[in-house]
């Protein structure tokens, strides 16, 4: 028999705030321990929380920007728990009322993942193992989180995969998260379960909790949905539980079953007001988000015409994109522009996190300067790509690389000398073009470009080469 | 009144152990606080929508920071923890 997977992911991602969600702490990966706390991180009794305003502006630009609806009104939420993780026994977020609802993210097949909702909530405190013991770091209690919860829609670990890709990425480009997944700016839980294909009922579920990598989280949904089928293919039932991937063996294994769920007893959290937001609120902040990668995409694609394959790689680091915007001001074929960057830059680039930074030292307006020069015919690109490779080694401009006389170009009699000389010199060459091997005229190109020390231009000199053999 | 399967569950969540005779207390106390809470519903209420309650709403506060207490301090009530952590010893 065969079976349909069915996937829904609750991702959190940790927000770029410079203080943490209710008090003034600094919001900071990596300080040491227990460093940037205070009585109402630590949740200590008699203190009262206060709502960070960017952390709310932060949720509308998620929400405009994953397609949702920004509730006017919403509330926070206390959900209870007994872990050391949290010190105040529940985690403040968001339940009856969360800020936005009904969203979602297309993947490039056109198909749409919905969004059930968003909500605000804070990071609980850093666990440490070590022999046994339990290490507390508290810097990371009352970060805040965004949670972003689909609908059951997804139907593949790859659609899995390029669902948080898309999510990592639209965050990045609106600034509110990083989304590192090795420093945990953004992990997920996921939901599997599968159903005869075609069936319109849901299985049961198990759910995978906190995957921070997005080649074990494919992984671990591979695995659910075999040894759910498994199971059921055996005459056994699937049972509703939590579970934890481990990676060593790629396979999961129970956290806790359904009889011990977890009962958070929600309720209203007594020490917040209510969020009131406007519509004026929302537009204001509507304009100051950039425009989206996916908007992007299009526009390279069919209007700069550049290929889906170096247009996805433009557009998957925000920081690429807009180095190629600035790059490409006032140029009649920023193409060109995407050309250096995806050949020439990229490789000088090794790891995706350098790609994501892009701190290189020929800045875009010297890029834009020196493809000027080549749509001007001043510079050809043969000597652009030389003068181009010094240029991102040195950060000088591309006038310290080429000289004015590079730059004129060579006078038309001189080239016609050359390829002169050239076809005296190459008289086989010569006869095999002649006799229709087109293939030979390159070799007398070759010759005379060498000639003009890369300065000449191909096509012109192309031209004159067969005008002459004629 | 409030059983005593209620009660454990909730001991269990909060993590608390109970003998006998706290159950019995518990669940007399309990009762006694829920009565004293159901009280609100005996009155003839007819307003639609409870407004928030100290009538104010969007208490905000700037993204800025303020200095954080040094890690001495956070930790003086746990004996200075241990490598600037709390210290949650293996349970046996």
């Amino acid at each position: 028999m065969k079976y349909d997977l069915v996937v829904g992911l609750e991702t959190h991602v940790e927000l770029l705030t410079k203080t943490k969600i209710f008090c003034s702490c600094a919001n900071k990966f990596g300080s040491e321990p227990n460093t940037n706390c205070c009585p109402v991180c630590l949740g200590f009794p008699g203190t009262l929380p206060k709502l960070n305003r960017e952390v709310v502006n932060f949720a509308i630009k998620a929400a405009i920007a994953l397609n949702c609806e920004v509730n006017l009104l919403s509330k926070m939420d206390r959900k209870n728990y007994v872990y050391p993780d949290l010190s105040k026994a529940y985690q403040i977020s968001q339940f009856y009322e969360p800020i936005c609802k009904n969203g979602y993210i297309m993947l490039d097949s056109g198909k749409k993942i919905r969004i059930n909702h968003i909500h605000m909530e804070e990071d609980a405190a850093k666990l440490v193992y070590k022999n046994g013991d339990t290490y507390v770091d508290y810097n990371r209690g009352g970060v805040p989180l965004l949670e972003v919860v689909t609908e059951p829609d997804i139907s593949s670990s790859d659609e899995a995969r390029e669902y948080i890709e898309k999510l990592q990425m639209i965050m990045r480009y609106i600034g509110v998260s990083d989304c590192r997944m090795q420093e945990g700016s953004i992990k997920c839980d996921v939901n599997v379960s599968v159903k005869p294909e075609g069936s319109d009922k849901l299985g049961t579920r198990t759910e995978i909790k906190n995957m921070n990598s997005v080649t074990f989280m494919t992984k671990a949904i591979d695995y659910e949905r075999d040894r759910h089928i498994d199971l059921i293919e055996s005459g056994e039932k699937v049972v509703q539980q939590t579970m934890r991937y481990i990676e060593a063996t790629n396979s999961t294994e129970s956290m806790r079953s359904k009889e011990d769920a977890q009962d958070y007893r929600y309720f209203r959290d007594p020490d917040l007001v209510d969020i009131i937001l406007t519509n004026e609120e929302i537009e204001k902040i509507k304009k100051t988000l950039p425009e989206l990668p996916d908007s992007r995409f299009k526009r390279y694609v069919n209007d700069l015409e550049i290929s889906e394959k170096d247009a996805a790689l433009l557009v998957k680091y925000k920081n690429v994109s807009d180095y190629f915007e600035n790059a490409s001001v006032n140029l009649k074929i920023p193409k060109t522009v995407a050309n250096f960057i995806v050949g020439q830059i990229f490789r000088t680039i090794e790891t995706e996190a350098e790609k994501e930074k892009f701190e290189i030292l020929t800045t875009p307006e010297q890029l834009n300067e020196m493809v000027g020069l080549i749509e001007s015919g001043k510079l050809t690109m043969n000597l652009a790509k030389k003068a181009f490779s010094k240029m991102l080694e040195s950060g000088k401009p591309v006038t310290e690389f080429v000289s004015e006389s590079d730059m004129q170009g060579i006078p038309p009699e001189e080239i016609e000398k050359m390829c002169k000389e050239a076809i005296e010199s190459n008289p086989n060459a010569v006869k095999d073009y002649l006799s229709g091997k087109e293939k030979a005229l390159k070799a007398l190109l070759g010759s005379v470009m060498r000639q003009t020390r890369g300065r000449g231009n191909a096509g012109e000199i192309e031209e004159k080469l067969k005008e002459l053999i004629k | 009144m409030i059983s005593r399967e209620e009660v454990l569950n909730l001991a269990n969540l909060s993590k608390l152990y109970l003998d006998e005779e706290e159950i019995e207390n518990i669940r007399k106390e309990m009762d006694s606080m829920i009565n004293f809470a159901n009280e609100i519903n005996s009155l003839d209420a007819k307003c639609e929508k409870l407004p928030e309650i100290n009538n104010i709403s969007n208490a905000f506060r700037e993204d800025e920071i303020v200095e954080s207490y040094p890690q001495e301090e956070i930790l003086k009530n746990v004996d200075g923890g241990r490598e600037g952590f709390f210290y949650i010893k293996k349970s046996n």
